[in-house]
């Protein structure tokens, strides 16, 4: 039996009702349900974007980023099943993939890929592994909380390399702060998350070490 | 049972979207059978997530949902699917070999399409297989070492990273077997050894060429040219 967390009414409803409106759009085509989404997400996504400075990523083409996003999400959404993940996650990794190719297209870099494309590296689902979604819509609210909760430098960190797409390498050489120290602050900030999230569990030594 | 995982730094790296290609494959294949690893990296999407929900909201031009809603009605629904059903067909040689039928999807993708993988013989026991993945950064390969059969020592100027596909081997480290996922940096030596009772298959990543450390390994060494592809 799994234990399901405890969550905030709030949250867990808003992030219902945004998954209802994929499930709308991806099975019925909804437009309606589509304009609540985009009026929603794509301020968001541009606010991501955006805090994407000093990148090797053009600044003003967040517009464009929103579309290509958004466009994606359209596609895309007839795949999405709510019981696997709310549309947060999942309309955060259809972003994370849109980004890393259009990075790669304004690097203009190799133009033989082989036959591999983005999608198929950046994705880690697998049809027969149901198990693992029984935890899932229960603790995105318990990782919202947490990571608000984190010291600043390692929510900084993390934000940095979240918004920013960038390796540790890269944050390294661009603060000034020994890799080992930006390693060991994502480390950290990660297994403080884990130990928040554990300490709002009613049971904890069931949940421990479900983090990473 | 796979004991050798990829560690939080670098799949906060695949979460983020920041991996090279090269190590996006790898990272991928692994996860594709350790839904431990799966597991770590849907929560790490979630803390991306997070992050996204928590951003500070920048308004988007009136024009742009009006374009968008455009583009989509300009697009056939028929496209929607056929991107959707895109199947790669495997070709049919690869279908008789049995350490190449069973790969993870991702690494099934980067077997040349007509057919043709070339083996090269590296050394008695060593026959490596250089891929193409659209990226100059890091050579990869697959690296098929026969059953029993030792790998010249080495050390590594760059970084290394190694999934095992089939089989298994030992180093001085440990045992590897099917799924392990193994970073080696720079200035390790090591000596892989395949088990026994079977040939065993690695694909790896390498950054920068790997250096030869015993006498004959010179004239051995596979990895002397390095072809990033």
């Amino acid at each position: 039996m799994i234990s399901i967390p405890t969550i905030g009414p709030d949250k867990h409803q808003r992030d219902d009702t945004w998954s209802c409106l994929l499930e709308r759009v991806g099975q019925s085509r909804d437009e309606q349900a589509f304009a609540q989404l985009f009026a929603h997400f794509a301020p968001l996504i541009k606010g991501f974007c955006l805090g994407n400075l000093n990148s090797n990523f053009p600044a003003d083409s967040a517009d464009e980023v929103v579309q290509e996003v958004m466009f994606k999400v359209w596609q895309k959404s007839p795949g999405y099943d709510s019981t696997k993940a709310a549309a947060s996650t999942w309309i955060y990794t259809v972003m994370r993939n849109c980004r890393i190719d259009l990075m790669r297209r304004h690097k203009r870099t190799a133009t033989d890929n082989g036959g591999i494309e983005i999608d198929d590296i950046w994705d880690e689902a697998d049809d027969d592994q149901a198990f693992v979604y029984l935890q899932q819509a229960s603790n995105e609210a318990l990782i919202d909380k947490s990571f608000t909760q984190l010291p600043p430098e390692q929510r900084q960190v993390l934000t940095q390399v979240y918004m920013q797409g960038k390796t540790h390498q890269q944050i390294s050489d661009e603060t000034g702060l020994p890799l080992g120290t930006v390693k060991s602050r994502v480390r950290i900030g990660l297994k403080k998350m884990q130990t928040l999230i554990a300490g709002s569990e009613k049971i904890t030594e069931k949940l421990k070490g479900n983090f990473l | 049972m796979i004991n050798h995982h990829p560690d939080d730094n670098l799949l906060t790296e695949y979460a983020s979207g920041s991996l090279a290609n090269a190590l996006g494959i790898i990272v991928c294949a692994h996860l594709q059978n350790c839904p431990h690893c799966r597991q770590r990296v849907e929560h790490l999407n979630k803390l991306g997530a997070a992050i996204l929900k928590q951003s500070a909201t920048e308004p988007v031009k009136a024009e742009t949902f009006d374009q968008l809603m455009a583009r989509i009605r300009s697009q056939s629904p028929v496209a929607d699917v056929d991107s959707a059903a895109k199947v790669q067909q495997t070709h049919v040689s690869y279908e008789k070999d049995p350490m190449l039928k069973r790969l993870p999807k991702v690494i099934a993708k980067l077997l040349p399409s007509d057919g043709k993988l070339k083996w090269q013989r590296a050394s008695g026991s060593l026959k490596i297989a250089r891929l193409r993945a659209g990226q100059q950064q890091y050579e990869i390969s697959f690296q098929r070492i026969s059953c029993g059969g030792k790998v010249v020592e080495h050390d590594h100027r760059g970084l290394e990273v190694t999934l095992v596909l089939h089989g298994s081997f030992s180093d001085e480290d440990g045992i590897y077997s099917e799924g392990d996922f193994l970073v080696r940096t720079p200035g390790e030596v090591h000596r892989p050894t395949a088990t026994q009772n079977q040939d065993c298959l690695c694909i790896s990543v390498v950054e920068a060429p790997v250096k030869v450390t015993g006498l004959f390994g010179k004239f051995l060494n596979p990895f002397l040219s390095f072809h990033p592809a």
